[in-house]
């Protein structure tokens, strides 16, 4: 059950892209899916389909990765496509099976809707695959800076998630253990109704939940006396830092997909 | 930053672990991305603990964490719409009162209850409305799009909501007469 979990799909590579500061890669993909929602013909794709292309050369990540990101998505891909294939009417009939019949704007609609599902989750999988949880968790603290004033809690999101993503590892060997512990004196987890199944999870969830709030006591301690006061005045260690490449990929890619927003 | 609120960000972190590990104890998962799980336990927990801000502020983490982790991407507005905006409402939980102020189990249960079920509608109704405006195309021809994104978001929401409420009243049940004070902390 727990065994084919990846958390994160981070794959260190030292590459242009994965050099790249963590809010140029955010803002970029946030341009790019703006741009796919403002395309309306598979000219634009194609454009992208390059962007893509080039992006994934410069990362050095093998495209098998960026296949394996779309396979868990592939039936609700190929939901849409069939279902725009079968249901849209115009144009010319080019397929017919009794009730079945497949129209030019049916086949159109269909591959476009199925296309942008694609083009969305290669490029967003593109940005787990080479930045880092830390990395990613930094940049969405320093995006989310110019919003402190509106009283955004920026610095204690962030933190939040630090600390969860150094305490999922330890946590799910913890659940295998306890799991293993539990299944060696006859406790059954996978089979039986849906309440016999939740039910099941007591004994699995008790030992977990008490040892994670005595985890975050013990951590709240340390924290306290290595005198961690919040966010003002922090320091780091590796401060994030724009540089030339970062002007540049932002650039580039802006005009790109603007371009390529207006065009097609 | 207190003492106080060092512990309570200490235990949101950990409880944002928490709520990622239950959420990949799937008991059934849909083809279009929601699936059944204890993720919104450790969310109402903080949010029954400490206060409902604090919950929103964790459910927002979880939220992010959700994009981070999940890929299901389908459209700019219905990413910040599924994920954190929904997962926030959760902390909710926390106006009907506060765990720690509430001495016999009878009433630490009850608050559970309202609650979880309190927490679990708001996250429906958010999943619901996602539904109708974003996934409107889904929806089988002759259906009304209503119609659809009720069945598909209660066919998760419900059992999840109580699957929840029955593991969180038993699981309070447990930690409140094997417990002692120390180990799960002071207040509880």
């Amino acid at each position: 059950m727990l065994d084919d979990i990846i958390i994160g799909e981070y794959i260190e590579k030292d590459s242009i892209i994965h050099n790249l500061d963590p809010r140029t890669k955010i803002l970029v993909i946030m341009f790019f899916i703006i741009t796919i929602f403002l395309i309306g013909s598979f000219k634009g794709y194609l454009a992208l389909a390059g962007l893509l292309f080039v992006t994934v050369l410069l990362s050095k990540i093998k495209p098998g990765y960026i296949i394996k990101s779309i396979r868990p998505l592939l039936f609700i891909i190929l939901f849409t496509f069939f279902i725009h294939l079968f249901m849209t009417r115009g144009g010319e009939v080019l397929w017919q099976w009794k009730f079945l019949r497949i129209e030019e704007e049916g086949l159109t609609l269909g591959s476009f809707m199925a296309l942008r599902l694609i083009f969305l989750v290669s490029y967003t999988s593109l940005l787990t695959l080479t930045t880092s949880p830390l990395q990613l968790t930094d940049g969405i603290e320093r995006l989310l800076n110019p919003f402190k004033r509106i009283g955004v809690p920026a610095h204690e999101l962030a933190m939040m998630m630090t600390i969860a993503l150094r305490f999922i590892p330890t946590l799910l060997e913890e659940a295998k253990k306890i799991m293993k512990a539990q299944q060696a004196r006859g406790a059954d987890f996978q089979s039986g109704s849906l309440i016999k199944k939740a039910k099941s999870l007591i004994p699995l969830l008790v030992p977990l939940f008490v040892s994670a709030f005595r985890r975050a006591d013990e951590l709240a301690l340390a924290m306290e006396s290595r005198c961690y006061r919040g966010g003002e005045n922090r320091t780091r260690m590796n401060v994030l830092t724009l540089v030339g490449r970062d002007y540049w990929a932002l650039g580039v890619s802006f005009l790109y997909l603007v371009g390529v927003g207006i065009l097609f | 930053m207190n003492s106080q609120q060092i512990k309570k960000l200490a235990e949101s972190g950990v409880s944002l672990a928490l709520a990622v590990v239950l959420g990949f104890f799937t008991i059934y998962k849909m083809p279009q991305g929601g699936s059944v799980s204890l993720e919104m336990l450790p969310i109402i927990f903080i949010a029954l603990r400490w206060s409902w801000k604090d919950g929103v502020m964790l459910g927002t983490a979880y939220g992010v964490m959700q994009i981070m982790f999940s890929n299901s991407i389908f459209h700019w507005a219905q990413v910040i719409l599924d994920y954190p905006v929904a997962f926030a409402l959760l902390g909710l939980a926390g106006i009907v009162g506060n765990l720690a102020q509430k001495d016999s189990l009878a009433e630490k249960s009850r608050i559970i209850s309202l609650g979880v079920i309190l927490a679990g509608s708001t996250r429906f109704i958010i999943h619901f409305l996602s539904g109708m405006i974003f996934f409107a195309e889904y929806a089988p021809e002759g259906q009304p799009v209503w119609l659809y994104s009720l069945v598909y978001n209660g066919s998760y929401m419900i059992p999840e909501t109580i699957i929840t409420l029955v593991v969180m009243v038993m699981l309070n049940k447990v930690l409140v007469s094997n417990y002692s004070l120390s180990q799960v902390g002071q207040e509880y």
